[in-house]
């Protein structure tokens, strides 16, 4: 379906992708949308979290990406709660509908099933360039060893791959800090039938084409919602609302690894140990501010150093 | 002789865009653009227009003047000259937060001019500051009791009085600030608009609006205040905001999701909820996923008239009938071609380039910028447009500058460019027309190019 020969060219759905509503129903049209909303989900999470800024980052930005991450949340929601008719279901009707103008907060509720809020893919796989989805439509594969998988994949209406992909998203956010309630859920995440990826520590690919079917098991087990709780050690007491709208020091959670897939119209760049160490060094000698709501220590830094460096 | 006249009155009466051949005059800062600080950020005339004030990352403010004209050999309408440069704003250290405030100016505003010396209001993110701007171009002398150089003389040497008197000195512009204006915003200050009373005027930061009054910097009082009891509630953020040109009661602000409420101050003392709620509905073969950021209201200005108000959002330049608040009276689309490109430019942030837009004196153009240093200009009398290039290519004075055109797909003619080669980080966020006057300021990243029409 999206394999060789002639370069097909989607002259009439050249702004399908970016400017129209396509909806999920249709076969190549719905991987392009989910693959897109997968993408942007990717991007704006980058965006927040990778800011470092000396100054107060904008709150209008900060907002409209938030607004952004929670629409696409929704949809996924009701995605995900017709899941029971799985493969069988016919996709939500209108995915931008009701969901699309003020989702309520959806923070500070637990989501019911975690594994669909998503968090960013593999970053270093999954960073589509987002020039790649308005150009050209057949590279939604972006390498052969995905395409067998694909067909298979694809058939039913592709929730799997989008909770797999979130689900070891999650597991890379994890994985910057590792404790035992994480290593479990990356653990259970190995229980691959397609058994396209080692342990969890590893990097997957492309994580878009991520091919693990669910897994209720898996999803139960992960933590829910956007807070970056489950280390004892990094972030205590974090949730997004302390990241998002008071002032920290996100630096510590740069990803570095952006610099390679992501295209050069990224800004990201890549931390260097030395970065990290330069952002610590003020904090270090100055008093501890009240407002922090973590304080570093450089033994633990040279601990995720480690992580990031290492794997 | 007379029929070229004649012509010519055919093109400046109707003061269309078009119509109006615009030449390149001058163009003001560095060549090489690589100094951050330098990187104007704001760009104001003043009441008249003989003044041009703008300011940059780096907290300073530079005005220019304009010659006056040579009655004589008028070819052009006077240059305008570096009359003050002064640092208005300082980098500052939020303590509590650890975070540094930006010195950057977001915003000036002239006052109304009532005495020889010039005020406007300059802002940072968080203080505002009420400059005074005046000349001395003669000063004392003959005092008694000191000498010519300031060294006091012994009393006992003084024999004769005299009175001082004021000799002529080499002009001197002089600003010192006047007010300052602080601690009252929490969030980032994205507007000032000053009052058509000239006593009052509002600062409008994400969540809140402040009434301020121009004596008083210790209180302002909060009129608008869309904070939610819970942060995590928090989906929508005021953008901009202006007093009306004439009833000084009324005031529009504009938000992140592309409503714009109109409020009156003599309903209650908060004005949380709107007279008049402005917003169009979505076009539904329109919708994406960034059919909300690009939405977002950059920039509101109402017309001279006051009958009128534009909005301007990523894509398009909306103008507001103040009576009809279901949909804009007229639209002008400024880079519809970007329209395809939303998920590249919400990757590499231009999506969020907050652009600005201006009216004309007499309210027939509207004008706002795009990438590559283009600028749009759109007549609304004869429904006509046009695109500009600013660029040092085209600076020989009088040279009258070519229309541009980007082609959005297919074939590419010549001298079109095609959207991929656009440079995204050449933009236009800042213009500014003179009040009377087709002259406009436009502000690249670090160069104010000044433009007029085409005088014979």
């Amino acid at each position: 379906m999206l394999g060789k020969g002639g370069k097909r060219k989607f002259d009439e759905h050249e702004d399908g992708l970016e400017g129209k509503i396509v909806s999920p129903s249709d076969g190549p049209s719905k991987v392009s949308y989910t693959l897109q909303r997968q993408t942007i989900f990717n991007i704006s999470l980058m965006k927040l979290y990778n800011h470092r800024p000396l100054t107060e980052p904008s709150l209008q930005k900060t907002v409209l990406i938030n607004n952004m991450l929670r629409r696409i949340q929704e949809e996924l929601k009701q995605e995900g709660s017709l899941r029971p008719a799985f493969p069988a279901s016919s996709p939500p009707a209108d995915p931008l509908g009701s969901s699309y103008r003020e989702a309520p907060s959806a923070f500070s509720h637990p989501a019911p099933a975690p594994c669909e809020l998503g968090g960013a893919a593999p970053l270093e796989a999954c960073l589509t360039p987002a020039s790649l989805l308005e150009d050209d439509q057949d590279t939604f594969c972006t390498s052969p060893a995905a395409q067998p998988a694909a067909p298979a994949r694809l058939a039913p209406p592709a929730l799997p791959p989008e909770k797999d992909s979130f689900s070891s998203a999650l597991d890379e956010i994890e994985e910057l800090c590792p404790t035992s309630t994480s290593t479990e859920a990356a653990e259970a995440t190995t229980d691959d039938p397609k058994g396209d990826s080692g342990g969890p520590g590893a990097q997957r690919p492309e994580g878009i084409q991520d091919g693990r079917p669910d897994d209720p098991k898996l999803m139960d087990s992960l933590p829910g919602n956007f807070e970056i709780t489950t280390s004892t050690g990094f972030l205590t007491d974090l949730t997004l609302d302390d990241i998002l709208f008071a002032d920290i020091d996100t630096s510590m959670y740069d990803f570095d690894p952006c610099t390679s897939a992501s295209g050069t119209s990224s800004k990201m760049s890549p931390v260097s140990a030395d970065d990290l160490l330069k952002t610590l060094a003020p904090y270090s000698s100055q008093p501890v501010a009240p407002s922090q709501p973590f304080k570093m220590d450089l033994t633990e830094l040279d601990h995720i150093m480690e992580v990031l460096v290492g794997s | 002789m007379f029929l070229k006249f004649s012509l010519r009155s055919v093109f400046y009466g109707a003061g269309g865009g078009n119509d109006i051949q615009w030449c390149f005059s001058q163009v003001k800062g560095a060549v090489d653009d690589d100094v951050a600080e330098d990187i104007i950020s704001t760009v104001e005339f003043n009441h008249s227009g003989e003044l041009l004030a703008t300011g940059d990352k780096g907290g300073r403010v530079v005005i220019f003047q304009q010659e006056q004209e040579n009655k004589i050999q008028s070819h052009s309408r006077g240059e305008y000259n570096v009359y003050s440069t002064f640092q208005s704003h300082e980098p500052e250290f939020d303590y509590l937060k650890s975070l540094e405030i930006e010195e950057k100016i977001n915003k000036i505003r002239w006052l109304p001019q009532k005495n020889a010396a010039q005020f406007l209001l300059s802002t940072n993110d968080k203080t505002i500051k009420l400059w005074k701007i005046s000349e001395r171009d003669k000063r004392p002398e003959g005092y008694n009791l000191k000498e010519e150089d300031g060294r006091y003389r012994d009393p006992t040497t003084v024999t004769t009085l005299r009175v001082p008197v004021f000799r002529p000195m080499d002009l001197m512009v002089e600003a010192s600030p006047r007010r300052i204006f602080a601690n009252a915003h929490t969030y980032h200050i994205n507007s000032i608009s000053i009052n058509s009373d000239y006593e009052t005027y509002l600062s409008a930061d994400d969540l809140r609006i402040n009434l301020w009054h121009l004596e008083i910097t210790d209180r302002s009082f909060n009129i608008v205040d869309i904070k939610p009891a819970n942060m995590e509630e928090l989906t929508e953020v005021i953008t901009a905001a202006e007093f009306h040109p004439n009833s000084c009661n009324t005031f529009v602000y504009s938000s992140s999701k592309g409503t714009i409420r109109l409020c009156d101050m003599r309903a209650s003392a908060l004005c949380d909820r709107h007279s008049k709620l402005f917003e169009e509905p979505e076009d539904p073969s329109n919708r994406s996923f960034f059919s909300e950021i690009i939405s977002s209201i950059s920039d509101v200005k109402f017309s001279h008239s006051g009958r009128y108000m534009m909005t301007r959002d990523y894509l398009s330049v909306k103008i507001w009938d103040l009576n009809m608040e279901n949909r804009p009276v007229e639209t002008y689309q400024v880079h519809e071609y970007l329209r395809s490109k939303l998920c590249s430019l919400y990757e590499n942030d231009c999506i969020f380039d907050k652009f600005e837009c201006c009216w004309n004196g007499s309210d027939s153009v509207v004008m706002t910028g795009s990438y590559n240093n283009f600028f749009r200009m759109f007549d609304r009398n004869t429904k006509r447009d046009i695109t500009l290039e600013a660029s040092r290519e085209n600076n020989k004075p009088r040279t009258v500058l070519k229309p541009r055109k980007v082609c959005a797909s297919g074939k590419r003619k010549k001298d079109e460019i095609s959207v991929d080669s656009l440079d995204f980080n050449k933009k236009i966020l800042h213009t500014a027309w003179h009040p009377k006057e087709n002259i406009i300021a436009v502000a690249t990243t670090n160069n104010l190019y000044i433009f007029q029409d085409k005088v014979n």
